[in-house]
């Protein structure tokens, strides 16, 4: 084909969402609605992921030392700590804070401690966060196991807790997905049906000049990629303004961003692009197969 | 050049629409298709197009064996050939233009080549002056002219007609079926249905009966053209000047070429059976 041919079936395809208006609008709308069902679904199953991980990454392991160990050997200790995989944050408490917290959380302690000279008995430990929740277990397992450790304990009904918890939601929130995708598609193929079923007969005089089937199909694609387009440009947008909202409402409660992981919320500025891209991409993608699926039955005369 | 060799065709409904019917019509010739309604003309129309397939015997059109057609052969075969119907079967969002400049298209015709045969089939309709209306804008005689200027427009070998004049004025059937005679002329086969016998008679020419779906007659007859205006013609065309429905000849008028007058009568009266048989 010429580049001229490929031109005008291009402009036909722009030119005949205006020549149907009512019906590309009635395809714009119905994409834009599929797109956002879809498309906030998909969004609030990531935020809850993120917040149960956000939960999850509050789950600290202890790990105690032996009391003996040198000054060195935990300074080394922390630092092969830090080196592995699924830790994300050390802290090091050392003999001293240890002694202190305890003799705060002993009320009236005071008086024990002071039989007590020093604090060498204490142990050196750290406190550690990690990357993945989900492997807490064999991270714990895998640090009981180095040198100079006397104690390595997490919260593992928390980790368990939390991975069912999200293993759930996931499935939820997956058959949610799914579902509102067969209906948009169900919605969508029955709008272009009728959008094409209405151009059927232009259909059938272009088969009988003999125009091939793709020469056909060729305007149906780009006028369901164009109109496809829009409604995902149109769905960004929402989202955006809804998401910022409802982002800007939910981290004003201080208190509800600690106890529920709120504070893990994706900001929409961390995915703006990934949204716009994902939306315009399905947008179009679904618009113009949609279409040309359409065509198909009405091209065999 | 259309070739039918026993051809049969049954509907799934278990119609036979044609039975064995062999037919030649060679490169050049116009060819009138007459018999009463349901008789199965536009099932032979349907064959040669290739929207339907015989369910037995062999179609040769244009030098394709339409039996073996491949399904992605088929836009390549319908290039060779023009049609028009009664419907006119134009493209109701695109001007007369676009509708005559897409079967151009299509084949991927040069632009420049474009800009210039579609203005000249355009005049060679007369339509000069409707070349950016739309479809809805014009008579049904100028849509019909369109429809067969985008018939022309590629140059086919043959142009297949299923009562182009079935759907406008009588007086412009003449005109319609002029314009496809001078098309005819330079060359290109033109089998055209009809249910307008006074048309058959005015212009002679080879007509095939369908009764039936068997081919009950295929003569070459002389049309009224052909002489000097006899005095029935004459009446009759005054008939029409004054606006009265043309009434039909007793009997053939024209002067017969061959000495079989009862056949010629065989089919006067089968036209006028289907007449009166055909619910138009
Ligand atoms: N798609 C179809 N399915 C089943 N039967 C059909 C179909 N099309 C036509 N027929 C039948 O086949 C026979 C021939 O029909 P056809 O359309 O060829 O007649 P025709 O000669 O063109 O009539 P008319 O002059 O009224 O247009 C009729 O009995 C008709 O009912
Ligand atoms: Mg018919």
């Amino acid at each position: 084909m010429k580049i001229s041919g490929f031109k005008y079936l291009a402009n036909q395809g722009v030119e005949n969402i205006w020549k149907n208006k009512m019906m590309a609008f009635a395809t714009f709308c119905v994409l834009l609605i599929s797109l956002l069902l879809v498309g906030s679904s998909v969004l609030f199953y990531l935020n809850m992921n993120s917040m149960i991980l956000g939960l999850g990454n509050q789950n600290e392991i202890a790990i105690y030392l032996d009391p003996n160990t040198s000054q060195a050997d935990v300074d080394t200790f922390g630092y092969k700590l830090k080196e592995m995989d699924n830790i994300n944050t050390v802290d090091y408490i050392s003999k001293e804070q240890a002694y202190q917290t305890m003799q705060n959380q002993i009320s009236r302690g005071k008086a024990i401690f002071d039989y007590i000279d020093g604090y060498d008995f204490m142990p050196d430990g750290f406190n550690a966060t990690v990357v993945n929740n989900d492997t807490i277990e064999d991270t714990v397992a895998q640090i009981a196991k180095m040198e100079h450790v006397e104690s390595v304990s997490s919260m593992p009904q928390v980790a368990e807790f939390l991975r069912e918890l999200r293993r759930v939601v996931s499935i939820i929130a997956g058959a949610i997905i799914i579902a509102l995708a067969a209906v948009s598609m169900i919605m969508i193929s029955n709008t272009t049906k009728a959008s094409v079923f209405a151009r059927r007969e232009e259909i059938q005089i272009m088969k009988y000049v003999g125009a091939t089937n793709s020469f056909i199909r060729m305007p149906f694609f780009v006028e369901g990629m164009v109109t496809g387009f829009f409604a995902g440009a149109g769905a960004f947008f929402i989202t955006w303004a809804v998401y910022r909202s409802v982002y800007r409402i939910l981290t004003e409660q201080g208190m509800l961003m600690r106890a529920f992981g709120i504070g893990s919320i994706i900001p929409f500025d961390n995915i703006r692009l990934y949204v716009a891209f994902a939306y315009l991409l399905a947008g179009a993608l679904i618009g113009a197969l949609g279409s040309v699926v359409s065509t198909r039955r009405h091209l065999d005369v | 050049m259309v070739e039918l060799q026993n051809v049969s065709v049954t509907y799934s409904s278990g119609v036979d629409a044609l039975n064995n019917v062999s037919l030649k019509i060679n490169d050049g010739d116009f060819a009138f298709v007459v018999g009463s309604s349901g008789a199965g003309k536009s099932t032979m129309i349907k064959l040669l197009l290739k929207e339907i397939d015989a369910t037995s015997g062999v179609v040769t059109v244009n030098g394709y064996n339409l039996n073996k057609l491949k399904k992605r052969k088929i836009p390549e075969f319908r290039r060779t050939l023009g049609f028009v119907f009664q419907d006119f079967r134009l493209i109701p969002s695109m001007t007369v233009y676009e509708n005559i400049a897409f079967v151009l298209r299509v084949i991927d015709a040069p632009v420049k080549y474009i800009r210039k045969r579609v203005p000249y089939v355009i005049s060679l309709v007369g339509l000069h002056a409707k070349t950016n209306s739309y479809p809805d804008e014009l008579s049904g005689g100028e849509k019909q002219r369109v429809a067969i200027a985008r018939a022309l427009v590629n140059d086919p070998q043959l142009i297949i007609a299923d009562e182009p004049t079935g759907n406008i004025d009588p007086e412009l059937s003449y005109e319609i079926v002029e314009l496809l005679k001078g098309i005819n002329d330079q060359g290109t086969t033109i089998l055209m249905v009809t249910h307008e016998h006074d048309l058959v008679r005015h212009f002679g020419g080879r007509i095939i009966n369908i009764t039936d779906g068997e081919i009950v007659f295929d003569e070459v007859i002389s049309g009224v053209t052909d002489e000097p205006l006899p005095e029935e013609e004459l009446a009759h065309t005054m008939a029409e000047a004054a606006g009265a429905q043309p009434q039909a000849p007793a009997a053939a008028p024209a002067q017969l070429t061959s000495t079989e007058d009862a056949l010629i009568d065989e089919v006067i009266a089968a036209l006028t059976g289907a007449d009166q048989g055909g619910a138009e």
